[in-house]
């Protein structure tokens, strides 16, 4: 029996990155990149970017706007995999260096059309409590070194309490990031 | 004949309506004997959250599920137990649940309710001033309907999922999707 050709489809994603609400920073800003299936491949377009610093607004709604476009396409052989957005955001610390400031990370969408989509931030939070307490007061929390490990399933479960590095829990923000998508 | 796949990709959102905080949830999907799981990983656990603004506890954990079947029998079950941890690492239970994976494809939202057993009046005053409660021994109870009526149960709050459905190969076995 012969195999038949596995065959390639494609996802074009057109969106953008529209806004955020983090109450307690300003200044911010957002990468983002995708994680992705082994059969996956981008094709077209940017995988990864950076978008512009921003302040929030002086009316009620204290939002950070962005605006950042995203403009990829996607070919694979098999929907398992299916690519997801990470999205982390950064602003200054007290002494003026970037910390991160919360991820996030989302499904690109299945269905074509339009989709807008509001994730909830998480930041990593270490269960030691020498190293809460620098990062009270510094100011700054540990950070991923690989975005990236936001959008996987497997090891999210709490840290072995014997582990001699503070193993990193995540916690969710009040806060929030609204995208939006026209994938097709 | 190439078999039928389901894709199931989606997100555990979080949970509302719980009295407990510092909830997580350990999750897992059943099927029948016709199902086969080709890529993903069947079951796992959501790191543990407090709710900060509102009662919403917010986990975002992704699900991506690949799965040939011959037959409809047995169609995917997600089961749910949501925990709630306190400051010493005590885990406590709040809730089971379960809910049919969806047979349209398509994006979903689903709302699951849960439930836990109640106890004896002994128990339930010692689950409110120690901790702890019953459980269940064996974990079936949660999906299946056989022997539900020996047991008295409490309700617990709705997990919120947001599962998409992608469907090949039905019509071939004559099935409209």
């Amino acid at each position: 029996m012969a195999a038949a050709a596995p065959s390639v489809f494609l996802l074009m994603v057109n969106g953008q990155v529209e806004s955020a609400q983090f109450p307690e920073y300003d200044d911010l800003y957002c990468k983002y990149c995708f994680v992705y299936g082994q059969d996956w491949a981008p094709t077209a377009g940017l995988e990864e970017g950076i978008s512009q610093i921003t302040s929030k607004s002086q009316d009620a709604r204290r939002a950070l706007v962005w605006n950042f476009p995203i403009d990829v396409t996607f070919k694979s052989t098999n929907p398992y995999g299916w690519p997801q957005i990470v999205l982390s955001v950064y602003g200054p610390d007290v002494f003026g260096n970037d910390v991160v400031r919360g991820y996030g990370a989302v499904h690109v969408p299945l269905s074509p059309g339009r989709h807008k989509k509001t994730i909830p931030m998480f930041v990593p939070e270490s269960t030691s409590k020498l190293q809460k307490f620098t990062s009270w007061f510094m100011g700054r929390r540990p950070e991923y070194t690989d975005p990236k490990v936001v959008a996987q399933g497997e090891g999210r479960e709490g840290g072995n309490t014997e582990a001699v590095i503070p193993k990193a829990a995540w916690i969710c923000l009040p806060a929030w990031l609204t995208l939006s998508f026209c994938p097709q | 004949m190439a078999m039928a796949e389901v894709h199931v990709i989606g997100q555990i959102m979080g949970a509302t309506g719980f009295s407990e905080s510092s909830l997580l949830c350990k999750w897992g999907v059943h099927t029948g004997a016709a199902w086969k799981l080709l890529s993903g990983v069947r079951e796992g656990q959501t790191q543990v959250d407090t709710p900060q603004i509102g009662d919403m506890a917010y986990w975002s954990h992704p699900i991506d599920l690949h799965f040939a079947t011959k037959g409809l029998q047995g169609w995917p079950r997600l089961h749910l137990q949501v925990w709630s941890q306190d400051s010493f690492g005590r885990c406590q239970l709040a809730g089971y649940g379960f809910c049919h994976v969806p047979s349209s494809p398509g994006t979903h939202q689903l709302d699951c309710p849960t439930w836990r057993p109640l106890g004896s009046w002994r128990e339930q005053l010692a689950r409110a001033f120690v901790g702890g409660g019953p459980q269940l021994l064996h974990g079936d109870a949660i999906y299946s309907g056989a022997d539900r009526y020996r047991l008295h149960t409490t309700s617990g709050g709705t997990v919120h999922l947001e599962l998409s459905l992608l469907l090949r190969h039905f019509d071939r076995y004559g099935v409209e999707c």
